[in-house]
């Protein structure tokens, strides 16, 4: 059989995933794959990469190695970056002048930080100031670690996901780190205000500053006016700074769909099975629009290549990619948060059940509609995550009286509750109260609670209770196990 | 002297032996106390070292099955009018051998086979695939092992190079700082074995479970991860991601005695602990304390039971369980490791001597032309006479009938109509053999579908070996000879022999004579039994294979030194995490999942005879969370009927918050309309042919008053 080639443009998480669901398909029989990437080394797990801004190796989270990419037959460029697609002649242009035939491209061109206009924030030479950092890639995370130094200052500016997480490991490594929010609150696209704030007292216990409902106006320089010092806030104040962290979001890379000429929204627009309007070529991941929604976490992106997995490889016609359900999950050491679906009640019959628990600093609220979960937030008590994840993932209905689900303990073994005579389900309770009442060898017990009399094979634990529990005036029974 | 006490005076001695029922093999000592052998007092065996003198209900009240009066005690021919009529040996025989031989003539060799058991001595698994492939000609060979311990078969087989159930003896449990049982709920289905348990806690040790249901297991454990089913295999990756982030590997070990870790730990990547929560339903707090109870404890050993082996991914899932122990350093260590609790009597004797169909004795492999030229020796034939690779157990039997091609089908030991995934499914496909040949003391719903059904002797009528969970070979004594009318499973395969034109190589005295061939043909193999004998057995409470030599002292503990493989190293697998074959959907929104009571043992064919057991748990009952049952509007003892894509049972409901509300659950003890079968999916894993017995989606509805335990086809 001849293979057909596909070209996917970009090596992010989501063409690494798409390239493990191709694989398990039999992909590689059917195509010869190209990848076009950017970055050096293979592809990575970019959600990890506050391991690397913390110290470890660039290679404790990459996923494929080159070797990979050879091992499966599917050939790598990471030497010329993509121009543009020529949809007629069907192929791949680079900017070294060189274009590749493909019968079928994937866009995975994913996403890139925004960079908000503020004053002095590049150097003369176009590039970021020395000391102002995105933090996006494994380079950016190396070129961070550098500069970190215990004591130093750090303005992140971005309260996000992104900007908190990168913000505990500077303040780890023993930087004065301050965030700094446009929004009123923290993690607004996730949390409502109050949840926002209780979260942001949180933070605060972790030695972390944070300053929301401000814009950095600008940045300063030191002496020679390379390196930045600092930045001036819209209400007048300064904040020292070695370092300035950029963390305020994403857009996603669209340069070479629209070189292309292909329909371009927010994102690249693309259908139910991922497909462009133009024939051959289909986008997904962070770059792609899909019913009007773009996607900046992991998780879609992934539902988003097991689908085009299977519409590439035609093992399953009819599968669809339909949208995903949201969810995020904050948890560096002591500060736990979970967000599902949506913030607020929007019809009049939506139901709300706040949880406010002030001197904690903890928060929970669902948002439940015809008793299915339409979204919750959890910050600071995050114990009933598992469970109202998966029931809003399933769309299961929810117990009648909502709380339920927020009091219900996660099962732990009551000592007490204990089944210690499995034959004659006897629990520890029901012993000891046994032995409270004056049943003071294994024998007695055995008659009293008819523990020990089917297998026997409790007997020990019976013993040993009762050298617990039993009055020390007592005679103290013959067989104990150790 | 009144009489009592003179019927004392010559009260015979007590002949040591072992249970008939699950892999524990718990010694007990049976006294006949009459001249006719039926009066038989059974207790358990102080000094046998594994239940050190306990044994539960079952096995305590197992001497009910020597006399019962449902007993076949004569060979059984069905009539042109469908009735069973007794026939003669000699009648049943001829017939058999008749009907197999032009069965072979017509269809050729492969149409005909047999499906064994993990209740079979190692004689006879060692007799029965010689017989198929030396007699039959046939290579189609499997047994209800398959539906056991098969996945972790495989998964330790890929990873160490050597399968036996445990590494360690049972007595290590209580040395072990943390012990994970994940998917075992033992203390219900091998309670003695709790004693080493509580005796490891008493030490101080932690206890972990893993499961969905909170079991009388979880209710011991100091940590119960109550996961959602079938996401064994994520849980199992999720916390190897952890351990690497926490920086809890054994990085020497990994280098010194592990291959494959860089794949490894680059696959799991992805496995960050928000997304299994959100796959497995476990908090990222309780994921944590597992992982680190596991690395810090001195030593720690996860022990699986079926819940993550009967999956459709069951042996990917057990790999990941031992790349945790691996990584963590802890296989080979002193009370630590990887072990599997295999399920049935002799679940692991059964798999090492030819019964399965990829294997030969000595777990040989029947594609490796080494291993079929070692064979092929013993058994005194060319080994291009050897067939090949037959199918796997449900294969097997989704293959009988004119479309699959196999037309005759020789079953010992097993009740495959309850046993088995899509339980009617199988019901229809026996039912389209042209000769069913049943091997059984009992009829059970299997029998049904029978042509011939021929009375065996039980096993406290017969000599034989068995090796229990540890590896650890085992004796059984004759108590009292079979009834007159019941032969040996060993015989019947012999007299087949003979009529079917080989008598060389299938003629025995004894079940030694049949285990010295047995150890001949073992020799060298990885399984190897050449230096055990009945002998060395009764001086040293079981011989553990390997044991070479006659001077060989056995080898309880594995992996000190040196895995299997060539070079030595045990070996990583980068087992990626899949979904269930079916999961819950709008159509069908709950999971399903099957297990066991204390009281039966697998099919219920036995224990379901024992009025005492009965009894105790008269029928199925299906656990059901107490929100669940208000939405269905069921109450206790009510009936539910729960319903897949592939049958629908009416159960009585068990209202439990035991039990995660997502999910409901039914053992598998019983047959017909109660079959929990009848629901499940026959999907199997494609390593090791193991069904998906533990997870299916299904929809349930209060039947109403008038519905109770009925059937809605």
């Amino acid at each position: 059989m001849i293979k057909k080639k596909l070209a996917i443009v970009g090596n992010g998480m989501g063409t690494c995933r798409l390239l493990d669901e191709l694989v398990l398909r039999e992909g590689t029989r059917r195509y010869e794959i190209t990848v076009f990437g950017e970055e050096r080394g293979g592809a990575y797990n970019r959600i990890l990469l506050s391991r690397v801004l913390g110290g470890d190796s660039p290679d404790s989270i990459v996923t494929k190695t080159p070797e990979w990419y050879d091992r499966h037959g599917i050939r790598l460029i990471h030497t010329a970056k993509v121009t543009r697609l020529d949809t007629v002649r069907k192929s791949v242009l680079t900017e070294d002048g060189q274009s590749r035939r493909y019968d079928v491209v994937v866009l995975a061109t994913g996403s890139q930080p925004l960079a908000p206009p503020i004053d002095g924030m590049f150097g003369s030479d176009g590039d970021l100031r020395s000391g102002v950092f995105v933090y996006r890639t494994i380079a950016d995370c190396l070129r961070m670690r550098e500069r970190a130094r215990p004591r130093e200052g750090a303005v992140v500016i971005g309260g996000g996901l992104l900007g908190l997480e990168a913000a505990k490991v500077l303040a780890d490594r023993g930087l004065h780190v301050t965030v700094v929010q446009v929004a009123a609150t923290l993690m607004n696209t996730q949390l409502d205000a109050l949840g926002g704030e209780m979260l942001a007292r949180q933070i605060a216990h972790h030695g972390i500053f944070v300053r929301t409902g401000k814009t950095v106006e600008g940045l300063y320089g030191d002496e020679a006016n390379e390196r930045v010092s600092g930045v001036f806030l819209d209400d007048g104040a300064t904040l020292p700074a070695d370092m300035v962290v950029l963390a305020c979001g994403v857009r996603p890379r669209v340069e070479v769909a629209k070189a292309s000429g292909l329909p371009v929204n927010k994102g690249v627009v693309v259908n139910d099975t991922l497909a462009t309007e133009v024939p051959g070529v289909y986008a997904f991941g962070e770059c792609a629009e899909h019913d009007g929604k773009t996607y900046g976490v992991v998780a879609p992106v992934w539902e988003q290549a097991t689908v085009l997995a299977e519409v590439l490889t035609g093992k399953q016609r009819q599968a669809r990619y339909r949208g995903s359900k949201l969810y995020t999950r904050l948890k560096v050491a002591g500060v736990d948060v979970a967000s599902m679906g949506s913030l607020e009640p929007e019809l009049d019959s939506d139901q709300v059940v706040q949880v406010i628990e002030e001197r904690r600093n903890a928060y929970r609220k669902l948002i439940i509609r015809d008793g299915r979960l339409m979204g919750a937030m959890l910050v600071g008590n995050t114990a009933a995550t598992a469970t109202l994840v998966q029931m809003f993932d399933r769309g299961d209905p929810m117990p009648e009286e909502p709380l339920d689900i927020l009091c219900s303990k996660p099962p732990s073994s009551d000592p007490a509750e204990c089944v210690v005579c499995t034959c004659n389900k006897v629990t520890a309770a029901a012993l000891r109260q046994a032995i409270a009442a004056g049943a003071s060898s294994v024998d007695a017990l055995s008659v009293a609670t008819k523990a020990g009399t089917g297998c026997g094979s409790c007997k020990g634990e019976l013993a040993q209770l009762v050298t617990l529990y039993a009055k020390k005036t007592e005679p103290l029974p013959l067989a104990v196990a150790n | 002297m009144n009489p009592l006490q003179r019927l004392r005076a010559v009260t015979p001695e007590a002949t040591k032996t072992h249970c008939p029922y699950c892999a524990f093999q718990c010694g007990m000592e049976m006294t006949v106390r009459d001249r006719k052998g039926h009066d038989i007092e059974v207790t358990a065996d102080e000094a046998f070292p594994v239940n050190r003198g306990q044994m539960c209900i079952k096995g305590l009240t197992s001497a009910a099955l020597l006399e019962h009066p449902a007993r076949i005690r004569t060979p059984m021919l069905r009539e042109q009018d469908g009735r069973l009529a007794p026939v003669t040996w000699e009648t049943a025989l001829d017939f058999v051998a008749e009907r197999l031989r032009s069965l072979r003539a017509t269809y050729g060799p492969a149409s005909v086979g047999a499906f064994g058991s993990g209740a079979l001595t190692n004689e006879k698994a060692y007799l029965l695939g010689k017989f198929v492939r030396v007699v039959l000609r046939s290579p189609n060979v499997d047994y209800n092992g398959r539906y056991c311990m098969s996945s972790a078969a495989a998964g330790q087989n890929r990873a160490f190079g050597i399968d036996r159930g445990l590494p360690f003896p049972v007595s290590d449990i209580a040395k072990t700082g943390t012990l994970m049982l994940w998917g075992s709920n033992c203390a219900e289905t091998m309670p003695p074995i709790t004693q080493w348990i509580f005796e490891q806690k008493s030490a101080g040790g932690h206890l972990i479970v893993v499961d969905p249901r909170r079991t009388d297991t979880a209710r011991i454990a100091s940590l119960h991860l109550q996961l959602t089913p079938g996401t064994d295999l994520a849980l199992a990756n999720g916390l190897l991601h952890l351990a690497i982030e926490q920086k809890l590997i054994d990085e020497d070990y990994v280098a010194r005695r592990t291959e494959g870790f860089d794949d490894l730990r680059r696959s799991v990547l992805t496995s960050d602990p928000a997304r299994i929560e959100r796959l497995t339903g476990v908090p990222i707090e309780q994921q944590v304390r597992a992982v680190r109870l596991l690395a810090e404890s001195e030593s720690s050993m996860i022990l699986s039971g079926r819940g993550p082996e009967q999956q459709s991914k069951g042996s990917d899932t057990v790999l990941a369980l031992i790349n945790l122990m691996l990584a963590l350093g802890k296989v080979g260590k002193p009370a630590s490791g990887y072990g599997c609790l295999t399920g049935q009597g002799n679940g692991q004797g059964g798999r090492e001597h030819g019964q399965k169909a990829d294997q030969l004795p000595g777990y040989r492999l029947i594609e490796d032309p080494d291993d079929r030229r070692a064979i092929a020796a013993v058994w005194g034939i060319e080994p291009d006479e050897l067939p090949g690779k037959g199918k796997s157990a449900y294969e097997l039997l989704d293959s009988c009938g004119p479309q699959g091609g196999i037309r005759g089908l020789l079953v010992f030991g097993s009740n495959v109509v309850v046993s088995s995934p899509h339980a009617s499914n199988v019901e229809r496909r026996i039912r389209d053999l042209e000769l069913l040949v049943v091997c059984d003391s009992f009829q059970n719903e299997t029998t049904e579908a029978a042509h011939v059904i021929l009375p065996v002797a039980q096993w406290a009528e017969e000599e034989g070996t068995m090796t229990n969970l540890e590896g650890r070979v085992i004796l059984r004594q004759r108590v009292r000879p079979p009834p007159p009318g019941c032969k040996t499973d060993l015989a019947i395969l012999c007299e087949l022999a003979h009529r079917l034109g080989v008598s060389r190589g299938f003629q025995f005295e004894s079940a030694q004579d049949v285990f010295d061939e047995l150890r001949a043909a073992t020799a060298g193999g990885r399984a190897d039994y050449s230096g055990i004998t009945y002998e060395k057995i009764r001086l040293e409470q079981g011989v553990f294979w390997p044991c070479p030599s006659a001077g060989h002292p056995g080898t309880p503990r594995l992996f000190a030194d040196t895995f299997a493989h060539p070079g030595g190293r045990a070996r990583f697998h980068a087992v990626p995490y899949r979904p269930a074959e079916e999961v819950p959907d709008t159509e069908y929104p709950l999971y399903f999942t099957t297990g066991r009571y204390k009281e039966h043992y697998n099919s219920g064919a036995q224990t379901r005879l024992v009025q005492a057991l009965v009894d105790v748990r008269p029928e199925p009952r299906v656990q059901i969370h107490p929100r669940l049952a208000g939405k269905l509007g069921v109450a206790e003892g009510e009936g539910l009927v729960v319903q897949s894509r592939r049958g629908a049972v009416c159960f009585l409901a068990q209202i439990s918050t035991d039990i995660r509300a997502d999910t409901l659950f039914a053992p598998f003890h019983w047959g017909g309309r109660m079959a929990a079968n009848l629901l499940t999916i026959p999907a199997l894993d494609p390593v090791s042919g193991m069904p998906e017995f533990k997870v299916c989606a299904v929809r349930a509805r209060a039947a109403g008053p008038a519905h109770q335990n009925a059937t809605i086809a």
